[in-house]
C-alpha cells in the first residue's frame, strides 16, 4: 500500500493508477480498504486515496497535493476544502480591513505545521514585536522585502522556484511603486505556482491578478470596536469586517462570511 | 613496491585553452608564446597540424601556410585553472597526488585496483590495474583534458608509459601499464635524454660512450657516486628504474580559481558575461567533483591600459548554480561598471559544504537545500543582503526596529504536527475570530494633526489628521481625514541614557473613512507621524 502526500497524477502513471483501482467500489472504499482506514490514524487516513481517485484527479487535473489548514474559521466556511496549493489566490482589501491579519495567520498555519513560507512585503510592513501573537515560527519565514512592484514579482518568482510551499506577496497600501507594466507577470507566477506544487496568495488593495488568479477574496472593513463610551477612556478592540469569496471553483455566487479581528490582549 | 599512475596531457597549452573555449577543438588553431613577429607556434590542433603548422614555426610562418589560422597566446590563467582541474580529477581517486609539471601528474595507485570489478569473468585482457588506467583516462577526458594514463613502481617509468600510451598504432586511451619489477627493463633501451640529466652530467655520460637508459644503470653504484657526486647517484637510482625521492603529495588549495587573459579588451558587458558564463560553468563542474558549493565569489579584474578591479559576493548559501553566480556578477557590474576596459579576468570561488538535508515519509516536504541556496542568492542578488532573511523580534519597544537573520529553517518534523483536512461532519463556526494586526509604516509619515481638549480632565485629542505635503511623502500612502474616536495616549520611552533618546506620545485614531492608524507624538520636537496601520 503506497501511504504518500505525493500521490499525483504527476507521480503515478494512469495505467499503475488503473492497476490499483480495485481497492474502491462505485459505492465507496471496500471493507478491506475501510477497516484499514480506521486503523489509520486520522491525518493519515484524510490522506490516502484510492487507484480510482488518483485516475479520476489525473482525468480532471484537480489540485493534487492537500489543502492547506485554514486557521480563521470565516474563511474555512467560504473554502471548505481549505486553500488548495499550486494557485494563486488573490486576497484585496482596503485599508483596516483585516489583510494583513489574514496573512499573518496563514503564515502561522504553515510554519506552526513545521512548513517554510516566504513572506515577500512590498511595504516593508512586517514589525516582528507586534506579530509574535499571531504565533509565527520565524525560523521557517523568509522574509523579503523588495522596493518596488516588479521588484516583489521578481522576488516572488524566485521563492517559487526555491520550492517553499507558501508564498505571500503583500503589495502594501497604494499607490504601487512601479507597478506599470508587469500584467503579464501574474500568468506566469500562477503558472510557476502550479509547476511547483505552491499556494501564492497575493494580497493587494485591489484586483491586480485579474484571470491568473483562482480564488479570489474581498475583505471589506466594518466598524471598529472601541471599549469605554462617554467621557471613560477608550480602547482599540478590534474590527469588525466582512470576507467575500467572489471568485473560485465552481462558485455560482459571491459567498459572505463575517468576520471578526481582535487585538491581541 | 608502492605503484603510481601518471596522468599526462600532451600538447598542455592546447589542451588548457581548448578547455576554456571548446568551439575551436576542429578549427586550425594555434597556441603561441610571445607578440608580434616574435609569436612562436607552442602546439596546433590536428586541423592545422594536417597543413604543415608545426610548433616551433613563427605565426607569420604558419599564416602564410594557413591564412585562416586562429592564435591564441598562451594563458597562465587558463593553463593553472586547467592543471589544477587535472588534480582534482585525480584526487577523485587517490588522495595522493603530486604536481609534477604542466600537465604531468603522479597519483599513488596503491590499493586503489581493487575498487573494479571486470564486467564478466571471462573478459580478455582484464586488469584492475588496466581498468583503474581506463577510469582516469575517462574522467579527464569528460573534463575537456584528454589525458593518457601510464601505471608503473617509479615515477620515471609511469611518466614514459603514459607518454608512449598513445604511439602510433595503439589506442591513446589505453593505458600503459608497466610490470612491477620489469620498470628497468622498461627504460633500459631508453636514450639517455629521458633521464633530463643536467648539462654538465649529459656530457659526462655521452663522452663515456653511454647510449640508452640501460647502459648507464649496468654501472656499479659505487663508481657512479665517486666520480658524478650526488646528483650523478640520483640519477643512476631513476634509471635502475626506483625512486630517489618518493611522492610529494600536494595541499589542495582552498580555493578554486577560473579565469582567462582576452584577446582584445572587452567594453560592453555582455560579451564578457558571455566568457564569465563559461568560466563559472567550469567552477560549478569543478565543485561538483568535490561535493561542495560555492560559499564566496570574487572576480579580479585586469584593466586596459592599467590597473586592477576587485568585487566580491558572500553567498548566503554555498550554490554551485551558474545562472544564480552570473546573476550576481550581472547585477553588480550593471550597478558598478568597471570603468575601463577589461583585458583578463579571473573567478576565485571559496567552496563549502552544501547544507544537506533528510526527507520524511510523513512530514512535510523538506526544502532541496540547493534549490533554496540558489533561491537565496537570487534573492540577494535581486533585492540586497540587507532586505532578505528571517525576522527576530528586537529588544526594544520602537516598532520601526527589526532584525535580520540568515534563512536557515530547521529540518522538517517527521510528522506533520497540524495537519487537519476539513471534515464535513464538522463545520466550522458562522463567523470567524482572528487576531487583528499592524502594518508597521516604515519610515513614519509625517503628519499634521489638529489637537482640541476632549474635556477638563483628559488630554487633548486629535480631532483631524492629515499627511504632510512635500517631497518625502509623495509616494507615501495619503492619510487624511476627521477623526472619529481617539484613544490615548500612551508613553513610550526607550534609550533615556543614550545620546537619542526616544519619547513618544501613541494614540490609536479611527478616521471617519479612512481607518485604523497608529500615530504618535515626538515629545522632544513636537512631530506627529503615523507608523502603523491596523489591518
Amino acid at each position: 500500500m503506497i501511504v504518500t502526500r505525493r500521490l499525483t497524477s504527476a507521480t503515478i502513471p494512469m495505467a499503475e493508477a488503473s492497476a490499483i483501482a480495485p481497492l474502491s467500489s462505485p459505492s465507496g472504499p471496500r471493507p478491506g480498504l475501510s477497516s484499514v482506514l480506521q486503523r489509520l490514524e486520522g491525518p493519515l487516513a484524510g490522506r490516502l486515496r484510492s487507484g480510482r481517485e488518483l485516475a479520476s484527479s489525473a482525468v480532471h487535473d484537480e489540485p493534487r497535493a492537500a489543502p492547506w489548514s485554514i486557521a480563521l474559521p470565516g474563511l474555512a466556511r467560504l473554502l471548505p476544502g481549505g486553500l488548495p496549493r499550486g494557485e494563486l489566490i488573490e486576497l484585496t482589501a482596503g485599508r483596516s480591513s483585516g489583510r494583513f491579519a489574514c496573512a499573518l495567520m496563514l503564515l502561522a498555519a504553515a510554519t506552526s505545521a513545521g512548513e517554510n513560507a516566504a513572506l515577500i512585503d512590498l511595504g516593508d510592513a512586517l514589525d516582528p514585536q507586534s506579530a509574535a501573537p499571531a504565533g509565527i515560527d520565524w525560523s521557517r519565514l523568509l522574509w523579503a522585502r523588495p522596493r518596488a512592484v516588479r521588484e516583489a514579482l521578481a522576488a516572488t518568482e524566485a521563492a517559487l522556484t526555491g520550492g517553499l510551499p507558501l508564498v505571500i506577496l503583500d503589495l502594501g497600501l497604494p499607490p504601487l511603486p512601479g507597478g506599470r507594466g508587469a500584467e503579464a507577470m501574474w500568468l506566469r507566477l500562477a503558472r510557476s505556482a502550479r509547476q511547483h506544487d505552491t499556494l501564492l496568495v497575493v494580497a493587494s488593495p485591489y484586483r491586480v491578478a485579474g484571470p491568473a488568479a483562482s480564488t479570489v477574496l474581498e475583505l471589506t472593513r466594518g466598524r471598529a470596536l472601541w471599549s469605554g463610551t462617554g467621557s471613560a477612556p477608550r480602547l482599540l478592540e478590534g474590527a469588525d469586517g466582512r470576507l467575500t469569496l467572489t471568485k473560485g471553483h465552481r462558485l455560482l455566487a459571491p459567498q459572505a462570511q463575517a468576520l471578526r479581528l481582535a487585538l491581541p490582549a | 613496491m608502492s605503484r603510481l599512475a601518471c596522468l599526462w596531457v600532451p600538447l598542455f597549452p592546447l589542451a588548457a585553452r581548448l578547455r576554456a573555449e571548446p568551439e575551436l577543438a576542429g578549427e586550425a588553431l594555434a597556441v603561441t608564446a610571445g607578440n608580434g613577429a616574435a609569436a612562436q607556434i607552442v602546439a596546433a590542433t590536428r586541423a592545422a597540424r594536417r597543413l604543415g603548422v608545426t610548433a616551433g614555426m613563427t605565426l607569420v610562418q604558419a599564416r602564410a601556410l594557413v591564412p585562416k589560422l586562429a592564435a591564441r597566446n598562451r594563458d597562465n590563467a587558463c593553463e593553472r585553472a586547467a592543471q589544477e582541474a587535472l588534480a582534482e580529477i585525480a584526487e577523485r581517486f587517490s588522495p595522493r597526488v603530486e604536481i609534477a609539471g604542466p600537465g604531468i601528474l603522479f597519483l599513488d595507485a596503491d590499493g586503489l585496483a581493487g575498487r573494479f570489478r571486470p564486467a564478466s569473468p571471462t573478459a580478455p585482457d582484464w586488469t584492475p590495474e588496466r581498468e583503474l588506467g581506463r577510469a582516469l583516462a575517462a574522467a579527464s577526458r569528460r573534463a575537456g583534458l584528454p589525458a593518457r594514463v601510464g601505471i608503473a613502481a617509479s615515477k620515471l617509468a609511469a611518466q614514459v608509459a603514459a607518454q608512449t600510451a598513445g604511439s602510433p598504432g595503439s589506442d591513446p586511451t589505453e593505458p600503459h601499464i608497466v610490470a612491477t619489477g620489469s620498470e628497468a627493463g622498461f627504460l633500459a633501451p631508453l636514450p639517455l635524454a629521458r633521464l633530463a640529466p643536467e648539462l654538465g652530467l649529459g656530457e659526462t655520460l655521452t663522452r663515456w660512450g653511454l647510449a640508452s637508459i640501460g647502459d648507464f644503470a649496468r654501472l656499479p653504484a659505487a663508481e657512479v657516486v665517486s666520480r658524478l657526486g650526488p646528483a650523478g647517484a640520483e640519477l643512476h637510482t631513476v634509471a635502475r628504474g626506483v625512486d630517489p625521492r618518493p611522492l610529494l603529495p600536494r595541499e589542495p588549495p582552498l580555493d578554486l580559481a577560473e579565469g582567462s587573459e582576452l584577446e582584445w579588451p572587452l567594453v560592453a558587458l555582455e560579451p564578457f558575461l558571455f566568457l564569465a558564463h563559461a568560466a563559472l560553468d567550469r567552477i560549478s563542474r569543478r565543485l561538483e567533483i568535490r561535493g561542495l558549493g560555492c560559499a564566496r565569489l570574487a572576480l579580479e579584474l585586469t584593466l586596459e591600459p592599467a590597473g586592477h578591479d576587485a568585487r566580491a559576493w558572500e553567498l548566503p548559501a554555498p550554490t554551485r548554480d551558474t545562472k544564480t553566480l552570473l546573476t550576481l556578477v550581472r547585477l553588480e557590474l550593471e550597478a558598478r561598471p568597471p570603468g575601463a576596459a577589461v583585458a583578463a579576468f579571473l573567478f576565485v570561488a571559496t567552496p563549502d559544504r552544501t547544507r544537506p538535508e533528510q526527507g520524511t515519509l510523513f512530514g512535510p516536504p523538506a526544502l532541496s537545500p540547493e534549490r533554496l541556496a540558489t533561491t537565496l542568492a537570487r534573492l540577494f542578488a535581486l533585492l540586497g543582503p540587507d532586505r532578505v532573511g528571517s525576522p527576530r523580534p528586537v529588544d526594544g519597544h520602537r516598532p520601526e526596529r527589526l532584525a535580520l537573520v540568515p534563512f536557515a529553517p530547521p529540518a522538517a518534523p517527521l510528522v506533520c504536527r497540524s495537519f487537519s483536512r476539513p471534515s464535513p461532519a464538522a463545520p466550522p463556526p458562522a463567523s470567524g475570530k482572528g487576531l487583528l494586526a499592524v502594518r508597521t509604516l516604515r519610515p513614519p509619515i509625517a503628519l499634521e494633526v489638529l489637537v482640541e481638549p476632549r474635556s477638563a480632565d483628559h488630554e487633548p485629542a486629535p480631532t483631524h489628521i492629515q499627511s504632510l505635503a512635500g517631497e518625502a511623502n509623495d509616494k507615501r500612502p495619503a492619510i487624511a481625514g476627521a477623526v472619529r474616536i481617539a484613544a490615548g495616549p500612551w508613553r513610550l520611552e526607550e534609550g533615556w541614557w543614550s545620546a537619542t533618546p526616544v519619547a513618544r506620545e501613541y494614540w490609536d485614531v479611527e478616521l471617519d473613512a479612512a481607518g485604523l492608524f497608529r500615530i504618535y507624538r515626538d515629545v522632544a520636537t513636537g512631530d506627529w507621524a503615523a507608523d502603523g496601520v491596523y489591518d
